[in-house]
């Protein structure tokens, strides 16, 4: 949506009419696209920009960007709401409610800033034969397993000053990737994980997205989803998986109406 | 029993604490400006739903016994370091704090005013537009460009009446398109900017709440009604009765976005037409309040009061043209 691209989209009452052009191309009007596959939420490159208003040019593509993908007929892959859109690295703990209304698995998540709610916490996952319990940041992907003396001590001077957020410690992950209503798992699952394929769809489904990227593991609880990705990464599967993937996705791209 | 996120200092929020505490409906106070220091919490998800408590300085509530939250976070401006925390790590406290509660409330079985997916809408004027347009609301003819020549056409196509705000969540003023502005559309090849025609008529602030509804007249000539002092111009404030049209699709844009409590900005044109704008999840309403006396803060302290809203429903999937 910038140099050379040209972008002008009109919207009133009753019409909407966009059209891009590349450099001196011929425009191609929002009406006649077949489909589009997002995989960006409007980045601009900062060169030559003030923070400040790279801030504020950042925010005004991103905000054109989704309402334009809104205003599309074409099946759009995704069209995130706008929740997702403004957070698509929501912390796991976000996804909980929905996962649960639809049918999934989730580890138990505890956040607190009391020293004995967390110990608490991990002396029953002992009791249950796992030893620590994991922390992690809400507003990072970083994980620590905390298991002896000084990593309670740790997190114990963590909560004087925030909250911290618990789980359980899982085994290995195996990704999944939903597309349209099909799974595809990267690896051969097991029966468990593959029980669970009509929940998946449901859950992405219920969150508007016709292409995500999932994480299971087994967990003392029994098999969890651990992670959403809602930007879906190709890269993270292997190549048979990576085909049927593509292949639902041109699907998706070229079926009838909206998406 | 209520819980009020917010801060002591920040005046919609006192109001709301002054309005329960009138009604003489139970509340406790989770002040933002200091929060997480001074509070104890511990939630947990088994389920769909939280469940665990919070602890004030001398109060103690479970989340189950929750009628309704009014929640109303603050930047960083209205807040205290945490003790014993260097000053350049206090956001990133504020937001691991704030992103564990945020998550809690999103899940409560209560009302929460407002949950923050449907206010996620606000950040694109043009997202926002198109709810509106499908929930029956007249939009104004709007063009986002980044092209000179397409601004210039709709600037003509326009009478030369228009004016340009921001698209995104980042509040700007309402400016008419001029001069000096049309000597600098070249700057457009930048990035995408909004234009709007301008609709004459007289500004009405829709307030609603639940299933309430306020609407205040506002007169003033100023384009941008909220800098109308500050820019010289005189302003007064009414109460006013809408169509009933106009108020079923207020309403119905409200449930549709998931959001109890809203501001909508709509224009009353000459000919007796309705423009919306644009839909606040976080209004100011004590503005509107003060100046007119309608009872907003009431309606959402009876609100709050009360236990009977369910989960916000989910966003419309299909393209909204």
């Amino acid at each position: 949506m910038a140099h050379p691209g040209r972008f002008s989209w009109r919207l009133d009452s009753a019409a909407s009419a966009s059209q891009f052009a590349w450099g001196d191309e011929d425009p191609i009007a929002g009406d006649d696209l077949d489909s589009v596959l997002v995989r960006t939420t409007g980045w601009i490159d900062p060169a030559g920009w003030e923070p400040a208003d790279l801030a504020y040019m950042q925010a005004e593509t991103q905000a054109a960007l989704l309402g334009w993908l809104w205003s599309l007929a074409c099946p759009v892959v995704n069209r995130l709401p706008s929740a997702l859109w403004y957070r698509p690295r929501a912390a796991p703990l976000s996804w909980q409610g929905m996962m649960r209304r639809c049918g999934l698995p989730t580890p138990e998540i505890l956040v607190t800033s009391v020293e004995g709610e967390a110990r608490a916490f991990g002396a029953r996952l002992k009791r249950e034969g796992v030893n620590g319990a994991v922390y992690g940041p809400l507003t990072s992907d970083a994980r620590y397993l905390i298991s002896d003396d000084g990593d309670w001590n740790g997190l114990a001077a963590l909560q004087e000053s925030t909250p911290i957020s618990l789980t359980c410690p899982h085994g290995e992950a195996r990704l999944a990737c939903v597309v349209g209503e099909q799974v595809v798992w990267e690896g051969e699952p097991n029966p468990e994980m593959t029980d669970l394929e009509p929940a998946l769809v449901r859950f992405a489904e219920a969150a508007g997205l016709a292409f995500v990227e999932l994480a299971l593991a087994p967990t003392p609880n029994g098999i969890c989803v651990i992670r959403v990705e809602p930007h879906a990464n190709l890269e993270h599967f292997g190549e048979a998986a990576r085909q049927r993937i593509a292949e639902g996705i041109v699907d998706l791209l070229t079926a009838e109406g909206d998406s | 029993m209520i819980l009020v996120c917010g801060g002591l200092a920040d005046g919609v929020t006192e109001l709301v604490c002054a309005r329960l505490e009138d009604c003489g409906y139970p509340f406790r106070l989770l002040d933002l400006g200091s929060y997480p220091a001074g509070f104890k919490v511990a939630w947990h998800w088994r389920g769909s739903v939280p469940e665990g408590w919070i602890a004030g300085p001398d109060w103690i509530v479970d989340l189950h016994e929750l009628t309704g939250v009014y929640a109303r976070f603050l930047g960083q401006d209205g807040r205290l370091p945490p003790p014993n925390i260097a000053p350049a790590s206090a956001p990133a406290v504020h937001h691991e704090a704030d992103t564990g509660l945020m998550a809690m409330l999103e899940d409560l079985p209560c009302p929460v005013v407002n949950r923050l997916g449907g206010g996620m809408s606000n950040n694109s004027k043009t997202y926002q537009a198109l709810l509106l347009r499908a929930c029956g609301l007249m939009v104004p003819p709007t063009l986002v460009t980044n092209d000179p020549a397409a601004a210039l056409q709709f600037y003509e196509d326009c009478g030369r009446e228009v004016i340009y705000k921001s698209l995104s969540g980042i509040r700007s003023i309402v400016r008419r398109l001029e001069g000096e502005q049309l000597a600098r559309l070249e700057l457009l090849r930048n990035g995408p900017a909004q234009f709007q025609a301008f609709i004459p008529g007289e500004n009405v602030r829709v307030h609603t709440v639940g299933d309430r509804l306020f609407a205040t007249r506002v007169r003033t000539e100023a384009v941008d009604y909220r800098y109308a002092r500050r820019d010289g111009h005189v302003m007064s404030m009414e109460p006013a009765t809408l169509p009933r049209a106009i108020e079923e699709a207020c309403l119905r844009i409200a449930r549709e976005l998931g959001l109890l409590l809203t501001g909508i900005d709509l224009k009353e044109t000459p000919d007796g037409d309705y423009y919306c704008f644009e839909v606040n999840p976080c209004p100011g309403f004590i503005f509107y309040e003060r100046q007119t006396g309608q009872p907003i803060s009431t309606a959402l302290a009876d609100l709050l009061r009360r236990a009977t809203n369910p989960l916000p429903k989910m966003e419309r999937r299909t393209a909204m043209r």
